[in-house]
């Protein structure tokens, strides 16, 4: 079984989907990621997951970044294949004042509660999600944090968020 | 019907109070609320080799049967909504020894949006143990310390009264 | 011999007036803050949700009832076996042992039929669906 480098990858997907698939971005084996456009990120998934020569069986990891310069949130997929033993990564792109994107859970059972955290962090809704909730967070709390423009609030429930130092003089 | 605070100072009743006092000292059953970190030193002060039970500190789960809670570890918002209503089942007379930095004052994660600046925000604290986390033998003096404190507690004798300012 | 008695007396007495002593000392000495807070019901912190009654499985009862029987039938064998000797002596050793014979056989008959019927199963199943559902109700028979 031979493990196929990212651009074998890159260029089954784009054989496959055309123009739903970005270029493959990046230098260095740790870095190489391409852009998938949010509507096709559940087809491409399926088709990483299931065709043959790359049977990426394994999400690793789920997450978000915000980039508020270039007003997105990127969701970066981490997938790595037990069968063929190589990597791959995905980034889906998302406008930051309304981030939807399709949910992943269906391909991956342990895109779940990865893509609840990235809901609860970052407020990206994901359509299709069984339990779309917070996990982190208690349930009532106001904004998503690791946004770079999250505010922390003065308290929360009676309980002030702020402490001030004894040391002060 | 009780007898709490009652009796004059004498030498009897004070003797008394020393007796209970002692009584309830030697036999403090904490409550385990191990957090994070803290609470495997906390587990390692229970353990063989610095042990807590020989004063009489018998680790408890549940807060209806514990005289202490020992709030060991980083005290998140979320936590620190359910360690309220916890200490509030504890029966009286309750006692809280805030163990290690995160629970005393917020520690490494203070500055966090989560975090919750210390245990005392909450509940009242009676002894802090610094440390992070403390070692067994910081535990044990904050255990000691908490005995020291228990024995000064009036229970049968009155508590005195507060003097007129001059 | 009435005087053995007064010691069973001293003890009971003993219990009660112990018992009395340690529940009424805790209640001269112990505080008493009710309020609100400390009478809430114990879920971990979170606020209670559900019954605090639930419904138990059936084979805690069909184990313990089982053993209850089977625990008799030992008590009943177990003076037969103490006097069994003076019986052989006298001659009589077939006798007595085809009676206990006779009553660990109906006992045992009452084991099968509980084996059989799956009484003793731990883990208990569904019974078996028959394929699809008859197009007409299951014939009974009158009464």
């Amino acid at each position: 079984m031979a493990a196929s480098d990212p651009a074998a990858v890159h260029a089954a997907l784009r054989s496959h989907f055309g123009d739903a698939v970005g270029d493959l971005a990046g230098t260095r084996p740790d870095n190489t990621a391409t852009t998938v456009a949010a509507s096709a990120i559940v087809d491409v998934c399926r088709f990483l997951k299931t065709e043959t020569g790359l049977a990426f069986d394994c999400l690793s990891n789920l997450s978000g970044v915000d980039y508020p310069k270039r007003n997105v949130i990127e969701v970066v997929y981490h997938l790595y294949s037990y069968r063929y033993r190589h990597l791959f990564v995905l980034k889906v792109d998302v406008p930051r004042d309304n981030p939807v994107v399709p949910s992943v859970a269906g391909v991956w059972c342990a895109a779940e509660w990865q893509e609840r955290e990235v809901f609860d962090l970052l407020g990206v809704t994901f359509e299709g999600h069984p339990d779309l909730r917070r996990i982190l967070m208690p349930e009532d709390w106001p904004g998503h944090p690791l946004r770079k423009d999250f505010v922390e609030p003065e308290e929360y429930h009676g309980i002030s968020t702020s402490r001030e130092s004894l040391l002060k003089t | 019907m009780s007898l709490i605070n009652t009796a004059p100072e004498m030498a009897l009743t004070t003797k008394i109070d020393d007796f209970l006092n002692w009584t309830r000292k030697s036999s403090v059953w904490y409550m385990m609320f191990g957090l994070a970190c803290c609470a495997i030193e906390m587990m390692h002060t229970g353990g063989p080799r610095a042990d807590l039970d020989r004063f009489g500190a018998a680790p408890r789960a549940t807060p209806r049967v514990s005289d202490l809670i020992i709030v060991s570890g980083t005290l998140t918002l979320k936590m620190a909504l359910r360690t309220k209503v916890l200490y509030d089942q504890m029966p009286d007379p309750k006692y809280v020894i805030s163990m290690g930095s995160c629970a005393n004052c917020g520690g490494l994660f203070q500055l966090a949006y989560s975090v919750c600046d210390g245990v005392d925000k909450v509940i009242p604290v009676d002894v802090y143990v610094p440390g992070c986390p403390p070692r067994p033998e910081a535990l044990t003096e904050g255990l000691i310390k908490l005995q020291e404190k228990i024995q000064q507690e009036r229970w049968l004798v009155r508590k005195p009264t507060v003097a007129a300012n001059a | 011999m009435y005087f053995q008695f007064a010691n069973v007396l001293v003890f009971f007495l003993l219990a009660f007036v112990l018992c009395g002593l340690m529940l009424g000392l805790g209640l001269l000495l112990r505080p008493s803050n009710p309020h609100p807070g400390k009478l809430t019901t114990y879920e971990c912190g979170e606020p209670p949700s559900g019954n605090a009654w639930i419904n138990f499985n059936i084979r805690f009862y069909l184990i313990a009832l089982v053993f209850v029987i089977f625990e008799v039938e030992i008590a009943f064998i177990v003076p037969v076996a103490t006097v069994f000797r003076d019986w052989i002596a006298r001659g009589q050793g077939a006798f007595a042992l085809a009676e206990i014979a006779l009553f660990v056989a109906i006992l045992a008959v009452g084991l099968v039929y509980v084996w059989v019927k799956g009484d003793l199963e731990w883990l208990k199943r569904l019974p078996q669906s028959r394929g699809e559902p008859a197009a007409e109700p299951l014939r009974r028979d009158a009464a």
